[in-house]
């Protein structure tokens, strides 16, 4: 039996890296929402956006977090004109499908193109406070995971207030719940599914910077990010935000306590169980509500 | 397909068929050099594959990206069969394609229950898992060590080597196009066919459309692990990265797309296609990752442009070009269209079109 203190550290840990996981399955259900768009390409985007705090903090000398100035509006802009320029020429009978193909594809691309930038070496940000850290009840939690956590809580909640608070929120969940509806009122559904698109790439702007403060990074990566943010979509119940972050928080935090005795790789097997114990038991997820019952 | 009604158009096909044949049986010894020669046997490797995978993808319209992983349990099925369990190299493959298709239908019933969209996410989960699975169980698989394969055939030296798979994966290649055309002209074909077009009204039918969509992916993820095994067997040497890359499962979806997922030769002319650019790229770039932007960029090109594939396309452009009075799309409107049928109908049957006038006009 693992010490006390031991577990409220797996505690911590799971709870603060679910918070990122929560961020970015956050984005993967707003373009299944808005399009039942499966996204295979944003965790290649979270990793595009790591590169570049990377590249910023060890070829600008700028403080990664500052990457995030420029890299939101231009994720935010990639995102508008994927779904505008891409998605919408897809047929809608096979939509599903063929957007998972595409996305795939672009994922695929954007692999090559890191790797042939910045070759398939692993790369890491050393920060001047990346070793700091310090102790709570005995547990020792690094300073850089705490600034992740709270990017990634902070950029949730300007989502939720974005998507509850703003005339721009309404009408994105309005068409999110009935498209044809939507329109009927006077939205302009496809310039706002654009938008939606691309607030969604945003989060994964901020999740790669994020993610690039304490991880080391390498072309291949997003295949790690991908599985399990798909499982977290799944259980939570397809396009469903709170039901996605919920999943993501108990899976990073089963996660977490299930390293203490399997190790790292074994304890990532937890997403898959979860993912297929789901499809087989539940497949509309354990939070979804409508729209997941026919996905 | 008007072609295959016509006595002509069935001969010409036939004759396709049998130049086909011949051109894909008279490569190794038109082959130069053992190097073209194994280039071939991956060529024909891919062709299988991505015929295997149109069982799945072409008659329902799911796609999977993840047979990359059915095929690398087909390869370690084999390998550890012959290794751990000391059975001859063939009743291994054989026996480690049986457990494939078995271990496919507990996959199948998870993924297969739902629709579209969770049926792929858990096909690349699929991947994930099993590369993860693989190489962590190093005392097993040997981990990213490797496991080498025993040849079955020890005596031969390399070129016949190659000769000798050349044939073995063209036979499995005709039984997969085999299998693939008996169940294109099957009643259960036609259920299939159904599901792809709209699920929802094939069920209502009576298509007992869980059923069939498990049993085509079991026959499917069955040729899979023949195709993976018979390749453990031939190259001898199997890593985890490379058996359960998701790279394999997008050739093959890549392969059968571009060359058309509803024609029998399309996964073929796909494999054709994208395995010879495969090999070019290795050969000429080597190392860089550039071969993923080409695969990358050629599958969101098909996918945007060219869903139907280049055979539908060639097709419809010979149609044009030699039948240009003969269209597919209907000429008339919907309305001209019921206003001729009703005319037909009248002509048919005056009396009782009369008496509903009467009956209305009342």
């Amino acid at each position: 039996m693992p010490s006390g203190a031991l577990l409220f550290q797996s505690v911590i840990l799971g709870l603060l890296l679910g918070g990122l996981y929560a961020l970015l399955a956050a984005g993967l259900t707003l373009y299944f929402g808005i399009m039942r768009v499966v996204m295979i390409a944003h965790s290649a985007f979270l990793i595009l956006a790591a590169y570049l705090a990377w590249w910023s903090h060890s070829r600008l000398g700028v403080d990664p977090l500052l990457s995030m100035i420029v890299t939101v509006p231009l994720f935010f802009g990639c995102g508008v004109l994927l779904q505008r320029l891409l998605l919408a020429r897809l047929r809608p009978v096979t939509l599903t499908m063929m957007s998972v193909l595409l996305t795939f594809a672009i994922a695929v691309t954007i692999e090559g193109l890191l790797g042939y930038a910045f070759t398939g070496t692993q790369r890491r940000i050393q920060l001047g406070y990346g070793s700091a850290s310090f102790g709570l009840f005995g547990a020792r939690i690094a300073v850089v995971k705490l600034i992740a956590f709270g990017l990634a809580a902070v950029a949730l909640l300007t989502l939720y207030l974005l998507m509850k608070k703003t005339t721009f929120g309404w009408a994105l969940r309005a068409t999110i719940q009935h498209r044809d509806a939507a329109r009927l009122v006077g939205i302009e559904t496809e310039r706002i599914a654009g938008y939606g698109f691309g607030i969604g790439l945003a989060t994964a702007a901020v999740g790669g910077t994020a993610l690039a403060l304490d991880t080391t990074i390498y072309p291949s990566l997003h295949w790690h990010w991908i599985g399990p943010l798909m499982a977290i979509i799944v259980v939570g119940g397809l396009g469903s935000v709170p039901g996605a972050a919920m999943a993501a928080m108990v899976l990073g935090l089963a996660q977490s306590l299930l390293q203490i005795p399997l190790g790292t790789t074994w304890a990532q097997t937890i997403f898959y169980l979860a993912l297929f114990a789901t499809l087989a038991f539940r497949p509309q997820g354990f939070f979804g509500g409508r729209l997941a019952q026919r996905f | 397909m008007a072609i295959a009604r016509r006595p002509v158009g069935r001969i010409v096909q036939v004759a396709m068929v049998l130049v086909l044949a011949a051109a894909v049986l008279s490569f190794p010894a038109l082959a130069p050099n053992p190097y073209i020669l194994s280039a071939g046997v991956v060529v024909l490797n891919y062709a299988v594959l991505s015929t295997s995978w149109n069982f799945v993808g072409g008659f329902t319209g799911y796609i999977s990206l993840g047979h990359g992983a059915l095929a690398g349990l087909g390869a370690y099925g084999t390998a550890l069969l012959v290794t751990r369990a000391g059975l001859p190299s063939f009743v291994a493959l054989v026996v480690a394609a049986l457990l494939v298709a078995a271990l496919a239908v507990p996959i199948g019933f998870a993924a297969l229950r739902v629709r579209g969209a969770s049926f792929v996410i858990v096909s690349i989960a699929l991947v994930l898992i099993l590369l993860l699975v693989f190489q962590s169980w190093a005392s097993l698989t040997g981990g990213s060590r490797g496991l080498v394969v025993p040849r079955p055939f020890p005596g031969l030296l390399r070129p016949e080597h190659h000769r000798v798979f050349y044939f073995l994966f063209a036979a499995l290649l005709g039984l997969a196009l085999l299998a693939w055309w008996l169940i294109d002209r099957s009643r259960f074909g036609l259920g299939l066919k159904a599901i792809r077009e709209d699920e929802d009204k094939a069920e209502a039918l009576g298509t007992p459309t869980f059923a069939y969509k498990l049993v085509v992916f079991v026959v499917s993820a069955g040729f899979t692990g023949l195709a993976g095994g018979l390749y453990a067997l031939w190259f001898g040497d199997l890593d985890p990265v490379f058996q359960f890359s998701i790279l394999t499962g997008s050739y093959m979806v890549l392969m059968a797309l571009l060359g058309g997922v509803r024609n029998l030769f399309g996964p073929l002319v796909g494999a054709l296609v994208v395995g010879i650019a495969l090999e070019y790229f290795k050969v000429e770039f080597g190392d860089t990752q550039l071969h993923l932007v080409a695969t990358g960029v050629l599958l969101a090109l098909v996918v945007l442009f060219m869903p139907d594939g280049v055979l539908p396309a060639i097709g419809g452009l010979l149609n044009r070009v030699f039948r240009p009075a003969q269209n597919s799309i209907r000429e008339v409107t919907a309305a001209q269209l019921r206003d001729q049928r009703a005319a037909e109908a009248e002509a048919r049957e005056p009396v009782d079109a009369a008496a509903g006038r009467r009956e209305g006009a009342r």
